[in-house]
């Protein structure tokens, strides 16, 4: 149950950041380079922003990849273990992403 | 069952889903580029830019706009108990889907034409 309502308020809260996300940085379509990312992530509330969605979209795919794993028999009995491998993935994933986005 | 439209949204709501984690990875290391320096990043972005990944981005745009729409749909059928709409649901998340796709791919494509 936990795991089914982390995906659900991740998803809502992804209807917003990727719209955001979709607008501001892919449209109008365009040849995305070092200066242009800059340039936005010069202003630290689009850093926050940037972390925010990081943490939903892995807490998303990361939870949503666990149910479809565990939705297989053969998987089903090993849960805790993908549970565990998917809060540690999602940790490193997070400090990469971080990272990254600090980097600009 | 199979030929049910749940099932189908099910079938799709999975691929869809399983496809952008696989996205999601990628981009991560793509991005991540930064970490090696404006040199690295830039290549891996050029490297991307070519119009064979800029058609691609077409496909990504419809497997993100599917997933979402239906994402809305499943939140609506959760939380309002309109089940005996289930059918036209699906049906309108595909219309919204078809036209989200064509309004945001049309731009994709002009720009991949262009070289």
């Amino acid at each position: 149950m936990r795991i089914f309502l982390m995906q659900r308020w991740s998803a809502v809260a992804l209807l917003v950041f990727l719209t955001l996300h979709m607008v501001v940085v892919h449209y109008p379509p365009g040849h995305i380079d070092v200066d242009r990312v800059l340039e936005r992530l010069d202003d630290p509330l689009w850093k926050a922003i940037d972390i925010a969605f990081l943490v939903a979209v892995l807490t998303h795919a990361l939870s949503g990849a666990y149910m479809v794993i565990t939705d297989v028999q053969r998987f089903n009995v090993y849960k805790r273990v993908f549970a565990w491998v998917g809060a540690f993935t999602g940790m490193l994933l997070f400090i990469y992403g971080t990272q990254t986005i600090l980097a600009f | 069952m199979y030929r049910s439209t749940g099932f189908i949204a099910f079938v799709l709501r999975r691929l869809t889903g399983v496809a952008l984690v696989i996205y999601l990875l990628l981009h991560i290391w793509v991005i991540g580029g930064i970490n090696s320096g404006a040199e690295t990043f830039n290549d891996r972005m050029e490297f991307l830019g070519k119009p064979f990944f800029r058609l691609l981005e077409i496909g990504l745009l419809a497997a993100v706009v599917y997933h979402g729409v239906d994402g809305i749909r499943l939140l609506i059928g959760h939380y309002f108990q309109v089940t005996e709409y289930r059918r036209g649901l699906f049906y309108a998340v595909i219309v919204v889907s078809g036209i989200l796709v064509i309004a945001g791919g049309v731009p994709i494509l002009l720009f991949a034409l262009e070289g």
